[in-house]
């Protein structure tokens, strides 16, 4: 049984279309990348998952529980299980990093405030952010600050995490670590990944299975050598980065 | 093919509808937000580390405004009174005059209205910040309730100390007031303080500190209301905090006029 299904999504936000009957399922323990131009409607699948947007018609499954139609309240055992690390990182503020990190434990966990610190500096300390503790996010750039966002997602130690551009503005090396890390939490600890990226680098170096968006439909869902060896066009323009093609932009 | 020009009497009945959708989604979200307030208050759930920092924003930031803004208060009703007392030689009754209309009236809305401006304000701008650049959803994500976290002890703060700068305001008002009488009118500060004393009651005093609790109520409410109901950007962030000064204004007054009618 799959993890995580979506079945034929559709949403529109006025007269825009953005999903148009979206199938897709994902494997236990998978890293499962979602792929497609900027537009194509991954961030809004994906945070249907967590119920921050409800469909206009399609279900949405985890671990065999439909999801869809739950309140806010009853959705919050899903969110805890269910990590999300958004594309502009998010930070608060008003927060130092380690508060930023600690937020969640203090909200969840049943620990004191000195103990909620501890864990998340250890979170902090995962994504080499650890020296910069008392900081505030307006202190840093996009990449570090979305090391930060990586941490304070795992302080609950969930069982699937959406990364939503995980790699994107993040320098090169940062970016592999980014990587090493999501492939650990699917190797080590089981944890199903969905991973939103443009960046091929992540893409075929970590990815066990992908799915290509186009249009507000499932183009390709395949695994690595799939999508290398697809005669589909558009997907090959896609892979390749190439500005000439059947891909309307 | 050109788009069909509307007539002019569809064109008004279009921007009346308009008009009043957007005001129906405005009350409709203000009392949705105090229902879930309720909800939340009994039992009370606060998180401490954002009451703290809130009271310290909200009540320690707005003091200095809050006491120059009184001292001028209380001085100018000595002022406008100084006139007329000079005139009939009614000495007695200065403190009277302006004990009673700041305690009543001018302390509560003059203190409403630059509490407002400056805290529903800014209320306003950061929860709109945090709206438009995904942290409310980050929040909801993280699986924290906004209403719970960002809302209540927002509520409670500016409710608290409103209350407490109208009573600071209020004494202050009465400082200036005395001042001015002695330095300005020649009045005897013990004359002005008797004259308080004397003439106005507690239940002048009260008066006044039901609309600081009311009008602080009101201000986090439509403050964290336009905050959270932000969309658009930078520019709908400016948006938003136009509207919440200006909502929060009509709302002070609106009170003010229940309060004024229902305890006379």
């Amino acid at each position: 049984m799959a993890s995580i299904e979506f079945q034929g999504i559709y949403k529109s936000f006025g007269n825009k279309h953005v999903l148009r009957g979206v199938d897709l399922a994902v494997e236990p323990g998978e890293v499962f990348f979602i792929i497609g131009q900027s537009g194509a409607g991954k961030s809004v699948l994906v945070k249907h998952l967590i119920g921050l947007i409800r469909p206009d018609q399609g279900r949405i499954f985890l671990d065999g529980v439909d999801v869809t139609d739950l309140s806010e309240k009853e959705l919050y055992p899903v969110r805890k299980r269910c990590a999300m690390v958004f594309q502009n990182s998010t930070l608060f503020d008003s927060m130092s990093l380690l508060d930023n990190v600690a937020l969640p434990i203090r909200k969840h966990k049943d620990v004191n405030k000195k103990e909620a610190r501890e864990q998340a500096l250890e979170k902090l300390k995962l994504v080499g952010m650890g020296e910069y503790k008392d900081r505030f996010p307006s202190d840093f750039g996009d990449g570090m600050r979305k090391k930060v966002a990586i941490a304070r997602a795992l302080t609950l130690d969930p069982e699937y995490v959406i990364f939503d551009e995980p790699t994107t503005g993040i320098d090169p090396i940062s970016a592999a670590m980014v990587d090493k890390l999501i492939r650990h939490l699917a190797d080590h600890h089981g944890v199903t990944s969905i991973v939103i990226s443009h960046d091929l680098r992540s893409i075929f170096g970590i990815a066990d299975r992908i799915a290509m968006l186009y249009q507000g439909k499932l183009l390709l869902d395949g695994t690595q050598d799939d999508f290398k060896n697809s005669d589909n066009p558009i997907i090959q323009q896609f892979i390749t980065g190439n500005p000439e093609g059947p891909m309307e932009v | 093919m050109a788009s069909e020009i509307k007539p002019i009497w569809q064109r008004v009945l279009n921007n009346i509808g308009d008009r009043f959708m957007g005001w129906s989604f405005e009350v409709g979200g203000v009392s949705l937000l105090v229902w879930e307030i309720m909800r939340n208050t009994f039992p009370p759930k606060l998180d401490g580390e954002e009451t703290w920092r809130n009271m310290y924003k909200v009540g320690v930031k707005s003091f200095p405004i809050v006491v120059v803004t009184a001292l001028l208060v209380g001085a100018i009703m000595v002022i406008q009174s100084g006139m007329y007392i000079e005139q009939y030689g009614a000495y007695g009754l200065l403190g009277w005059g302006a004990g009673y209309s700041v305690f009543r009236e001018v302390g509560p809305i003059m203190i409403g209205l630059m509490f407002s401006g400056r805290v529903g304000a800014n209320n306003t701008a950061e929860l709109g910040t945090m709206k438009v650049t995904d942290q409310i959803d980050a929040l909801r994500a993280l699986a924290i309730d906004p209403v719970r976290y960002l809302v209540m002890p927002r509520v409670f703060t500016m409710i608290v100390m409103m209350f407490l700068l109208v009573v600071v305001g209020d004494f202050v008002s009465l400082l200036g007031g005395a001042a001015t009488s002695q330095y300005l009118l020649g009045v005897d500060m013990t004359l002005f303080a008797w004259s308080v004393i004397t003439y106005v009651s507690l239940a002048d005093f009260l008066h006044g500190l039901y609309k600081a609790v009311a009008f602080g109520f009101a201000i986090a409410v439509i403050s964290c209301h336009f905050g959270l109901n932000t969309s658009g950007g930078a520019v709908g962030v400016g948006r938003s905090v136009n509207a919440s000064v200006v909502g929060s204004a009509i709302a002070i007054f609106i009170l003010d006029y229940l309060i004024t009618y229902l305890d006379t």
